[in-house]
């Protein structure tokens, strides 16, 4: 990457709206699981409770069934024992203690067959005048045939009754008894009996359907009863009740039956604090991250500045420079180059390095490289390039070393003039192969007033002045001159190719991805006299 | 791991240095070094034997505690110098910096 390119095609950070909007839905989806299954639980138990109930009801009516049979059954064991030709007066008497208003009974009356024809012998309640109807003599007959006692249901005109009838083929008695339907079939439960928390319809038979109805404790249009339900039979006589019933009120605890509200409503809570605090950090988080980006961007900007937007033309040159930022992000090193015109024939060249990294060791960086700029403009050789800037830099008051190789070359005679400010010595490439200068390096700038060599070469046709920073050969865990035995034959496999082509193949071959150190790279190609 | 270790012995304080000293190290190895210096001893020897790697963060603050000892009136000695850091004081032409201090 040049420094020139900002950091582009970086994974942003999600949006906040997006933060919550995942946030709710994941809580949203939490919230209807948990409210869902609350209400499961709940209704669960609710149907358990209400068969529970259901199961008591049944035997309060079981119970019921059995008092109804109770009178029916002694009248008429005790009829047997008066013999076929014995009064009814026991009958009368026994049956006396049950008929009547708010009785077991409405009418119950004593029957006689002999020879196929039955006569009424006594009864209890009815109007003994009224002549029995065919249909009653009919349902008489009937009971002998059954085995235990007989239920019909009569109805005259608005009156419904049920009817009750037990036989004794041995004797030919029959005991017939009937009790009245209240006409809107309505019957309250008290507060303490089995049915008390329940809605309840019993029908006469195993279908549950209006005609059918016996007894509900709501209005017979409403029915069949619907939500929750549950469905008993009881055996009666020879058919069956049929009990169906739904809770009046919840069955069970309370917090059972508020727990899915609560949980959908602490919920929904939950969501909007979740998807709102997800909001405020992913927007804080925005914040930071957009500051140490503006910060990262500043520290660019700074050495985008510095660094040369485009060498300058020098005749007979073919030059080519690179500068590669270290891996991490903000921390910019203070690697550079130059390439200067100079008055005449002649140019300079500078590659350095400040030690350490950041902000501060740009600003040395920036007047290091212009304050050789200026000198070498000024028409001084690289020697005395050096020796002045030793005077001006101090590592104690900025804390940076600097080491640079400064030369002067005349792009006529392909002669180069070079001092080194303890930097790496630069690497000639010819056709006879490459070596690195002999440089005799002084001190790097920053220790203190010093003076330097100079060395002179005169390039051949052809051949490249290849300079870098220690970037480039540095490797943990091995000594310097590995990494420049190692810079040279890259360079030397490279060195047929364009200047271009040497600086991207030494910096691709020889940069671990990595690397956390910057590099700078300057190659300069001396063509001959054109 | 780059660890430090100072003992003192008369007027000579010693600093051995072992691990890498590189960016991530040289403000330890300045505290370190500062320490070694104010506690009177004229002469501060840092012994580098255990140094695995040295960058330039490394040499620059080498630089910094030979100048710190310089304006106390006090010398600094490199001493045990692995082959590779010699080899990198001498490619940044520092050599003389340290070695002209030493009385070896």
């Amino acid at each position: 990457m040049s420094p020139g390119e900002p950091h582009r095609g970086r994974a942003g950070p999600r949006r906040p709206t997006t933060v919550a909007a995942l946030l709710a839905i994941v809580c949203l989806l939490l919230t209807g699981v948990a409210t869902w299954a609350a209400a499961r639980v709940d209704e669960n138990t609710e149907n358990r409770l209400l068969d529970v109930q259901t199961k008591q009801a049944a035997t309060v009516l079981s119970t019921a069934i059995m008092l109804i049979q109770e009178p029916l059954s002694t009248a008429l064991t005790v009829q047997k024992l008066s013999g076929p030709d014995g009064n009814a007066t026991s009958f009368v008497n026994l049956m006396s203690a049950y008929v009547g208003k708010d009785k077991l009974f409405e009418s119950a009356s004593l029957w006689f067959r002999k020879d196929g024809e039955l006569t009424r012998l006594a009864e209890v309640g009815g109007t003994s005048s009224a002549p029995p109807s065919d249909s009653t003599l009919t349902y008489l007959r009937q009971a002998f045939q059954s085995k235990s006692y007989t239920v019909r249901r009569v109805t005259a005109g608005s009156r419904s009754s049920i009817g009750y009838a037990m036989a004794d083929p041995a004797t030919g008695f029959v005991v017939y008894a009937d009790r009245s339907i209240p006409a809107d079939r309505r019957a309250p439960v008290d507060r303490d009996s089995a049915f008390a928390q329940l809605h309840y319809a019993i029908y006469l038979g195993p279908k549950a359907s209006l005609p059918a109805l016996s007894t509900t404790d709501v209005a017979p249009s409403t029915l069949p009863l619907r939500g929750t339900t549950s469905r008993m039979t009881v055996p009666f006589g020879d058919t069956v009740l049929t009990l169906v019933t739904s809770p009046r009120t919840h069955l069970g605890a309370s917090l059972s039956r508020r727990l899915p509200v609560l949980l959908l409503l602490g919920g929904l809570l939950l969501t909007a604090i979740a998807s709102s605090a997800g909001y405020q950090l992913t927007r804080r988080r925005q914040a930071v991250e957009a500051m140490y980006g503006q910060q990262r961007e500043l520290s660019e900007r700074l050495q985008r500045a510095l660094l040369p937007r485009s060498n300058p033309a020098i005749p007979n040159m073919d030059i080519a420079a690179e500068y590669v930022a270290g891996a991490h992000g903000v921390d910019i090193g203070g690697d550079w180059y130059s390439i200067i015109g100079l008055e005449g024939d002649r140019f300079g060249f500078v590659v350095g390095d400040v030690s350490g990294r950041g902000i501060d060791a740009v600003a040395t960086m920036a007047r290091a490289r212009f304050t050789i700029r200026a000198y070498l403009v000024d028409g001084h050789s690289p020697a005395e390039v050096l020796a002045r800037c030793s005077r001006q830099f101090d590592i104690r008051e900025d804390g940076h070393l600097t080491t640079a190789v400064v030369g002067v070359g005349n792009w006529r005679t392909g002669e180069v003039t070079i001092s080194n400010a303890g930097h790496p010595a630069p690497l000639v490439l010819g056709s006879s192969g490459a070596h690195f200068v002999e440089t005799h390096p002084g001190w790097p700038l920053g220790i203190g007033a010093t003076t330097y060599e100079s060395t002179s070469i005169t390039m051949a046709p052809g051949a490249t002045l290849f300079c870098f920073t220690d970037g480039l050969v540095e490797r943990r865990g091995e000594d310097i001159d590995t990494g420049m035995r190692r810079l040279a034959t890259t360079a030397r496999g490279a060195a047929a190719t364009s200047t271009e082509a040497l600086v991207l193949g030494t910096v691709d071959g020889l940069r671990t991805e990595d690397a956390s150190d910057d590099v700078a790279v300057l190659a300069m190609r001396w063509c001959g006299e054109r | 791991m780059t660890e430090f270790v100072t003992s003192t012995e008369g007027q000579r304080a010693t600093l051995t240095v072992s691990g890498d000293v590189d960016i991530a190290t040289v403000d330890q190895l300045l505290g370190e070094a500062r320490a070694c210096l104010e506690g009177g001893a004229d002469v501060c020897e840092i012994d580098l034997s255990g140094v695995t790697f040295m960058d330039s963060s490394g040499l620059g603050a080498l630089v910094r505690i030979r100048n710190l000892a310089h304006d106390q009136s006090k010398q600094v000695l490199l001493t045990n110098i692995p082959a590779r850091v010699s080899r990198l004081l001498e490619v940044t032409g520092l050599t003389d910096v340290f070695v002209s201090g030493s009385d070896r």
